[in-house]
This record gives structure tokens, sequence and C-alpha cells, in this order.
């Protein structure tokens, strides 16, 4: 046969099909090294004129590539046709069940990673607690003033407290659990305690009677109030992006001396005042100060050796700054539509 | 603490930018809580409990004179000298409890009559938030906001016997005070008496019989200083709280208290209002002796983390009222202590006067430094988040509830016992400490359903009460569909293997074997309920559907399941298999798997049929799964066709087709012999 009936047959071959399976078929039937039909053909040629036949190598040579680019041409458009059992994927997945952490959690989950990184140990505490660790031995005995700042929620009668002593309240912060741990180790300390808290606090905007808190401590030789700054700059910075300006200024907690307050630049006016940040451009994030000597000396620590500082976070009040919550309760009625809207 | 500038303009030159004050006087400490610009100008300061002496113009004034490093302008003007006093116009006074009144200074007045207020005065209290009465009420009034101590005015004609007894109330005693309210007093309360009863409640509130009016000629005037932890006794049990009572409970200046009446003395003089007759009596039995503290130099630098220079201490100091002199050692002062500052008790109170000088502004930001690794986070941390971890997976998401509740909703879960009750609840809704975790998931759950009916898959871990104290648990309530949707096919409403599934999970997390016993519970339908316990013994928790009338009792639509679990989290974590993980090597030989299928007795549970293959098998048999659980055509009423599938294995060698029948013979004649089971 020759190269041009060839060709015309190869062209009636491809013509008459359309499966892959088919067009693989010719290829073969052409280009097989062992029995194709230019191959065929090639063998023919050595027979021929020696001055035919480059002409003729020429001639299967270009047969061979059209047979190629034609066939690689049919099989790319055959893929690309719809097939008899195409599915819409534009319909929706079939979702596995997947439940959200709570809101709080991923914040204090954030927090506790932050204080993880730059070695804090993490401890956590009864919720029921005496009067003694809730406050005599922070420097608040009975009737003192500064115990207004915390209204408490009683007993009607005692219970006990899952450190097995006798509790006579619901704790108004984690600080009982810091007292609990110096009492029971030596310096160094550097410590968070995480967890819920309770107050008299009626219900409102930006009140619960419970909340969670995470408290720090950290006392040593030569702790200081820089530090103390240092610390909880580079916290807010974690917390609230590097955007955020942040202002550490004087304040006072009966269980610190001096104490401090941690605000940040406020970001509904950019630090200009506005109703949310009551003119100031101010937000108050966080209550902080260096441990009070009284403390240390109910603990039995030598207050004139170390020094130390503590702060305490609330993290439902970071939550409404961090993510805009207008309402405080909304963390507590588990609204699966507040819920979801949070990462995974 | 409302300042309005202009009053504070008479005792320093501050800056007539209120903004700038505002700022300034909130980085010593003194946090604003207002700014108002018109008509007045007006700072509302928060002031700490520490520092009474602020809640004062003349405290302000002391702060803002070293902020802004201007001279206070001081003393006020006095009064002339008294006139003598009258016949009747004397007052004997007595402290019959010196401990909670160490200092009780009166004088007599008489009054002048027909003088009114001046406008300035009105203007100055009405800027600071305090309504005009009359001249005398209004200068009392002054003097508080001004020097920041509270005096009381007398009539002295209703008096009887003309004397002041600062003593204890006798149980009974009554009291009618200046709100109209009467009142019992009783022992542990001051009162002012006059020979017979009493005539104010000490540093809390005057009484109605002896209050000044129109018709008053003479008036004695009290000035004294009262132990702060007897004021606030007092004021807490009456439930009576005033701007006296608030400045005595803080703490007020011992030595303001004659101070106060002099400046109340100048005041009525200049006004025309009334003219001292007879001295200021002053009743002070045990002098209080002033503190001197010694400040170091490297101490400040030691808490703070910065030094400060030597020159500037005192400056920093003197102003606020501090009497600073250099002590015997270099880089060391001797500090005296103003009488007002009855906050300062020790070094540390000196430092912090230094540190908030300049608001901390030039702190720099440093880290503390760490020696060792620190140890891993509490167990109970850990095992919190992985149960977070596996039921979020499990499809559920968290919740957080109140931990009171109302005790109507805690009781079919305290074993017919009186919950732990709150002393002070802030409402019947939070009357009790939670014995479960489960009455508040099921509010949330009905919060939920009634909203938009979405499917709830809710768990929560926290604290629970019991009698035996506090515990932690970790609970789930699952409603609605038990499966994903999905346009392809039709939910499946959820069910009790479905909530037992997530049981599992959790117990598979922790490596824990556990059994389910049925159980019977007020809150759990029964015959669906079922408790799980761990192989030592101990209860891990329980699961169930919700009885209907537990979910009616909180809101939940009628006629919706709820299936819900709850486990002791301190119990699951103990029951966690201890030791190291070994990986085990994956099997060598094929297993060889044969499916069974007998009919049984409907109510045989599988867990006993489980039992039955496993002790009749060979130790080749590996695995026991249920497949198929079948009633209907070709079953027998009262049974049902159960399907398992036995895996075999063994692990050092290839099963033979021959043993396994063997073992599969034995196997069905222990189910015929102990369960009469027919193969199907």
């Amino acid at each position: 046969m020759d190269i041009s009936s060839l060709r015309k047959q190869f062209d009636a071959d491809v013509a008459s099909v359309a499966s892959e399976a088919e067009l693989r078929a010719i290829r073969d039937k052409y280009l097989s090294r062992k029995n194709g039909l230019i191959q065929a053909f090639l063998k023919t040629v050595a027979t021929a004129p020696a001055d035919a036949r480059p002409a003729l190598g020429q001639a299967a040579n270009d047969l061979k590539k059209r047979v190629e680019s034609t066939i690689d041409g049919r099989l790319a458009a055959v893929s690309k046709k719809p097939r008899a059992d195409a599915i819409d994927i534009t319909l929706p997945g079939r979702e596995p069940l997947v439940g959200h952490r709570h809101p709080l959690t991923l914040l204090r989950e954030q927090i506790e990673l932050f204080f993880q990184r730059i070695g804090f140990l993490i401890v956590e505490g009864p919720e029921l607690e005496d009067d003694y660790h809730n406050f005599e031995a922070l420097n608040m005995p009975a009737e003192h003033p500064a115990r207004d700042m915390q209204d408490t929620l009683y007993l009607a009668s005692p219970l006990t407290s899952a450190t097995g002593a006798p509790a006579t309240l619901l704790r108004t912060h984690t600080s009982g659990m810091q007292v609990r741990y110096m009492e029971r180790h030596q310096p160094p300390v550097r410590l968070i305690a995480p967890g819920r808290v309770y107050r008299r606090d009626n219900l409102d905007l930006t009140h619960t009677p419970m909340f969670t808190q995470v408290e720090g401590l950290v006392v040593d030789e030569g702790v200081t109030l820089a530090d103390l700054k240092g610390t909880l700059v580079a916290f807010a910075r974690d917390m609230f992006g590097p955007d955020r300006k942040t202002r550490f200024r004087p304040s006072f907690f009966p269980y610190t001396e001096p104490s401090a307050e941690l605000d940040i630049s406020c970001a509904a006016c950019a630090g200009a005042g506005c109703s949310m940040c009551k003119g100031t451009g101010w937000i108050e994030v966080l209550g902080s100060g260096m441990v009070h000597p009284a403390v240390f000396e109910a603990v039995g620590y030598d207050p004139e050796r170390y020094t130390g500082f503590a702060f305490g976070v609330g993290i439902e009040r970071m939550a409404l700054l961090k993510w805009g919550v207008e309402d405080i309760r909304l963390f507590y009625e588990n609204d699966l539509r507040f819920l979801e809207q949070f990462p995974l | 603490m409302k300042l309005p500038l202009e009053w504070l303009s008479e005792f320093v030159d501050v800056p007539r930018d209120v903004d700038v004050v505002a700022r300034t006087l909130g980085l010593r400490g003194f946090e604003v809580a207002s700014i108002e610009h018109l008509p007045h100008a007006v700072i509302d300061f928060e002031i700490t409990a520490n520092r009474p002496d602020c809640l004062s113009v003349v405290g302000l004034a002391r702060e803002a004179s070293a902020a802004f490093d201007r001279p206070m302008r001081v003393p006020m003007p006095a009064a002339g000298a008294p006139g003598s006093a009258g016949d009747g116009r004397s007052i004997d006074v007595s402290i019959e409890d010196p401990e909670s009144c160490p200092r009780y200074c009166a004088q007599v007045f008489a009054v002048t009559g027909g003088a009114v207020t001046p406008a300035w005065m009105r203007d100055r209290l009405d800027a600071a938030g305090v309504r005009s009465i009359s001249p005398i009420v209004d200068i009392t009034n002054y003097v508080m906001i001004e020097m920041g101590h509270p005096t009381h005015a007398f009539d002295l004609d209703r008096l009887q016997g003309r004397a002041l007894r600062i003593r204890q109330a006798r149980a009974g005693e009554r009291i009618r005070t200046l709100d109209g309210v009467e009142r019992t007093v009783e022992p542990g309360m001051l009162v002012i008496a006059d020979a017979e009863r009493p005539q104010a409640v000490a540093g809390v509130m005057g009484g109605a019989d002896s209050e000044i009016g129109a018709a008053t000629t003479t008036l004695v005037l009290e000035s004294a200083y009262f132990l702060p932890a007897s004021v606030r006794r007092t004021s807490k049990r009456l439930g009576l709280k005033t701007e006296a009572s608030s400045r005595f409970e803080r703490g007020a200046d011992v030595n303001a208290a004659p101070a106060a009446i002099a400046r109340a003395a100048a005041l009525f003089e200049q006004l025309g209002v009334a003219r001292a007759v007879g001295p200021i009596v002053d009743r002070y039995p045990t002098p209080h002796e002033p503190l001197t503290l010694r400040l170091r130099s490297d101490r400040i630098a030691h808490v703070l983390g910065m030094p400060v220079d030597d020159d500037a201490v005192p400056r920093m100091l003197t102003p606020l009222g501090f009497a600073v002199s250099p002590a015997a050692s270099a880089a060391q002062w001797d500090v005296r202590v103003p009488s007002f500052r009855v906050d300062v008790q020790r070094e540390i109170d000196l430092i912090e006067e230094v540190a908030r000088h300049d608001g901390y502004a030039s702190l720099p930001a440093t880290f503390p430094e760490l020696a060792e690794a620190q140890a891993a986070p509490d167990a109970r941390t850990l095992v919190d988040r992985r149960l977070r971890h596996v039921l979020t997976a499990c499809g559920l998401s968290e919740a957080m509830t109140f931990a009171f509740i109302e005790r109507t909703a805690a009781l079919p879960f305290n074993g017919g016992t009186e919950p732990a009750a709150l002393a002070n609840p802030l409402s019947e809704k939070y009357a009790v400490l939670r014995p479960s975790l489960l009455p508040g998931l099921i509010d949330a759950a009905a919060h939920n359903r009634r909203r938009e009916g979405k499917d709830v898959r809710l768990f929560e871990t926290g604290t629970r009460f019991t009698a035996s104290g506090e515990g932690r648990a970790v609970a789930g309530i699952w409603m609605g569909a038990g499966t994903s949707p999905h346009w392809g096919e039709k939910p499946r409403a959820v069910d009790f293997y479905d909530v037992k599934g997530v049981v599992s999970a959790v117990l598979d997390a922790f490596g824990i074997t556990a059994t389910f016993e049925a159980v019977s519970r007020p809150y759990f339908v029964d015959g669906r309920a079922a408790a799980f316990v761990a192989a030592s013994g101990s209860t891990l928790g329980e699961l169930g559907q919700l009885a209907s009338d537990v979910l009616d009792a909180r809101g939940v639509p009628a006629g919706e399941a709820a299936f819900a679990f709850e486990m002791d989290v301190d119990a699951v974590a103990s029951a966690e298999r201890p030791g190291d993980l070994r990986a085990q090597p994956l099997p060598r030989f094929p297993a060889i798997v044969r499916d069974l299928s007998i009919v049984v007795d409907n109510v045989l549970p599988a867990a006993t049929v489980r039992g039955t293959i496993r002790a009749a098998a060979p130790d080749t048999l590996v695995g026991v799964t249920e497949f198929d659980r079948y009633r209907g055509a070709g079953v027998p009423e009262g049974r049902v066709s159960l399907s398992l599938r036995l895996t075999f294995r063994s692990p050092d060698r290839t099963l033979t087709d021959a043993e396994v029948d063997a073992a599969m013979a034995g196997i069905v004649e222990a189910l015929a012999s102990s369960h009469g089971a027919m193969r199907r």
C-alpha cells in the first residue's frame, strides 16, 4: 500500500469512531512498533530505489505525526464530553456533623496558648471558696471597703469545695487559687488560673452573674512593674493585633501595690473619643499590679526578697471588644445561630 | 466625685482646658467617668476605695498641684474669734466608746436667720451634683465637698440635757432618720445620743427629731472621726448608704475634724448665717501618732524595674502632703505620712506614689526572666480540652450555662433531696446550685427549638454541686435529626444509639472499657436509660431519653424527643487507662470472617449474646460485631433475628477453614443451649 492510500485509510478510520477505546485501537493499528501499518510501510522503503528512500521516509514520518496529533486531539475532545452518568457537582456535599467550640473557649484557649508560649503554668482551682482565700489572704479583711468592688454570692449553708475544704461562697475571682498555689509552692511562680467566677451582678448588656476569668501571677526575685507592663502589652498585641495602641495606667486593687490597668485604643473611633469609650479614646481591658506585700506575708513569702505581679482578664469583656458582640448575655443563651458564627 | 474646674482653680492654677486636666489626673489613677463642658466644666472621677481624701476638691487639688507642678493656695480664711457662750448655749460632749469614735469635735452657733445661700455657692454645689436646701445645710455640704469631711448640725434646743453622748446603741432603741424612716438600732451600731436617746446614727445619718429648721436658733455642729469598720458595719446592717458613710467607711482624716468646723464657722460668718458662741469642744482621748516610713531609692528601682532620680523623689511627694527628709543612710528618706492619706501604710505605698507620678509612661516594657521549662498544665485543663475535641468531632457544639438555676429545675436531678441553695440569690431563677449540667442544657435546647426549630446538639463541661460538694462533669443533649441534613436522603430522627455512640467515643478517647446497665431515673424515660460503669466498678455516667414532663416543664415544644448524657469527669479521668502507649504491630496473617444469624428471645440483651459467643470461642475470635437486628416476617412473635459478624485470626499462623468451622459449631451449640438460639 502506498503512503497516500494509507493516509486516506487512516482518515476514514478515525472519522468513524467516537470512543476513547476505539481511538486508542486506531492509534495502535497505525503506530504499533511491532505490527503497526506505518512500521510495515517503512520496511518496504528499505527495498525501494536509493534515491526514492529519503522522500518515502519523510512521507512516512509525516503520516506518523498526523496520526499522533489527530488521535491526541480527538482523545482530548472525547474526554471533555459529558458522560451519561455525570453528576451536578454544584449540589451541596454531605457535611459531617461537626460541632463548634464556644467562643469563650476559643478566646480562653488563645489566652492560654499565649501564656504557655511565655512559660506560664495553667492551674485550676475550686469554684466554691472560703472567705480566707477569696478575701482575707488578699489583703481584704472583713469590713474592708474594697469588698464592695466584688459583690459576693454566699451559700445558704457551707459545702465542701473541690479541695475538700469547707466553703461558704462562690469565688468572685480566681485569685484564691493563686493563694492556694503559693501556700504549697516556693517561688519562682509563673502561672495563670482560668475559670468561672461569680458576682452578684444583675444581667444586662455588659454584666452576667457568672463569667470567665484568667488571672495570672508571677513571683520571683527581681520581678518588676516594668516586667508586668511588657508582659501585658505583648498580651494585648496578641489578642487585638499590632494596630491597637496600649496604655498602662495607675489604678487600685487591694491585693496589688502599685496597681495598674491596661487600656487599648478604641476601635470604634480610633482613639478620637466616642460613646463606646466614654469620650476618652481608650477602652479598659484588664486590671493588674505588683503583688501586695501583705499577700506575700499571708502565704509565708518574704516580701523583701520576692516581688511579683498579678493580673486578671475577663474573657467575656475581651470577647465583646474583640468580636464586637453587643450583648454579653448571648454567650450564655447558647443560641446555635450565634455559636455557629465562630470558627471551629 | 464631680469636680467643677472653677472650684479646683480656687486652690491651684490648672490649665483651662478641662480635657487636659481630666487626662492628666486620669493618668494618676483617677479614672474619668465623664466630662461636662457646659454650662460648667466638670469632671466626674471614679475615686477608688483607697483614696477617700480625693472625695474632695482639696484632695484633687493636691494631686493637680503635683501633676502640674503648681503651688497649692492654703490656708483658707479662718473665722473670727468665737463669742462667749451665753446661758444655755454650751454643749456637754462625751465619748463613751473611744474605739469606735477616736475624735469628736463640736461647736455651738447662734443662728442669725434671714440669710440665703449666695449664687456662687449654689452654682458650685449644683455643678458638683448637690441640691441647695438651706444656708446651713448648704454650708455643711460645701465643706464636705471642699474638704472631704462630713459634718452634721443638730438643733441644740432639741437635745435633751444639751448633751451629746457617743455610745453604742442599746437594744430596742429607735430613731427616725432624716429620710423619714423609723429605724431600730442595736448594740454594735454607734449612735450620737442626747441624755436620753439616739439623735443620729454615727457617720451615717442624722435624726429627724433634732433636725435644724426654720425655727432653729442655736445649732451645734458635729465634726468627728469614726472608725471605718464601725460605720461600714452599721451602714450595711441598716441598708443605708450616704455621702457621709461612704467617706467615713473608707477612712476620714482625723485631723480634719476641728478644721472642718473652723471652715464651716468661717463660711457661717462670711454669709451671715450663724456666729460661733463658745470654743470648739475637741474630745480626742488618744491623739493619732503620725506615721513615718523609710523609703529606699534602690527599693524603688527594684520594684519598678527603672531607677528614679533621687532629687525627683521629694519633688513628687511633697506637694501631696508628705514631709520628706533625708534619712541617716544615703539614698533613703524618712517620709511622714499626712493623716488624710489613710491608704499609705508601708514603703510600697510610697513607691506607688513615685511610680504614678507620670502615669507609668516612662516605665520600660520588659519580660520576667524564665530560668527553667514550665511544668505541664493542670490535668483538668487538658481533660477538658480533650473532651471538647471529641465532642465537637461528634457533632455537638459547646454551650455555657449558669451554675445557678431554678429550684424546680434542679429537683428532679438531685435524688429527691434539696439542692444546695444560695443565701443571697439574684432571683428565684438563680436560687440553687445545679446538681447536674442537664437542666441548663435542656433550657438551651428549649431556647433553640422555640426559635427556628433547629436541630440541637449541645454539650457543656463544668462544675456541678451536690451535698457532698463540687465536682466536674460533662453533659450533652441531642434533639431533632440524627443525621446530617442532605438533599439526597431523608433525615433520620436522633435515637438512643446516637447518644450512646457519643458516649462510646468519649470513653474510647480515654481508653476506657465500660459496661452499660439499664437504670431508672426520674428524668429519663423508663426502659431508655442506662448507666455506664468502669471495670473498677465506679459509675462514670448516664445516658437516656429525657422524660417528657422534665422537657415540658422547661418549655420544650411538646412531642419532641431529646436524648442526653452526663458523665463525671473526675471519674472518667481517673478511669483512664494508665501507662505509656505502646503501638501494636499490624497482624501478619489473614483473618477469616463468618456471619452468623440467629433467632433469639426479643428481650435477650445483645451483650449477653456476645458474652456467650466469646466464652464458647477459642482465642482466635478477635471480633464480634452486630450488623443487623430484625423483627417481622419470618421471625416468630417475641423473637428477634440477630446477625453478627465474627472475625477469627491467629497472631502466628494462617487459620484453616476447618478450624473456624469447628469454632463456629461450638459457638452455635453454646447459643442454642444457653439461649435457645435457632440459626437462620
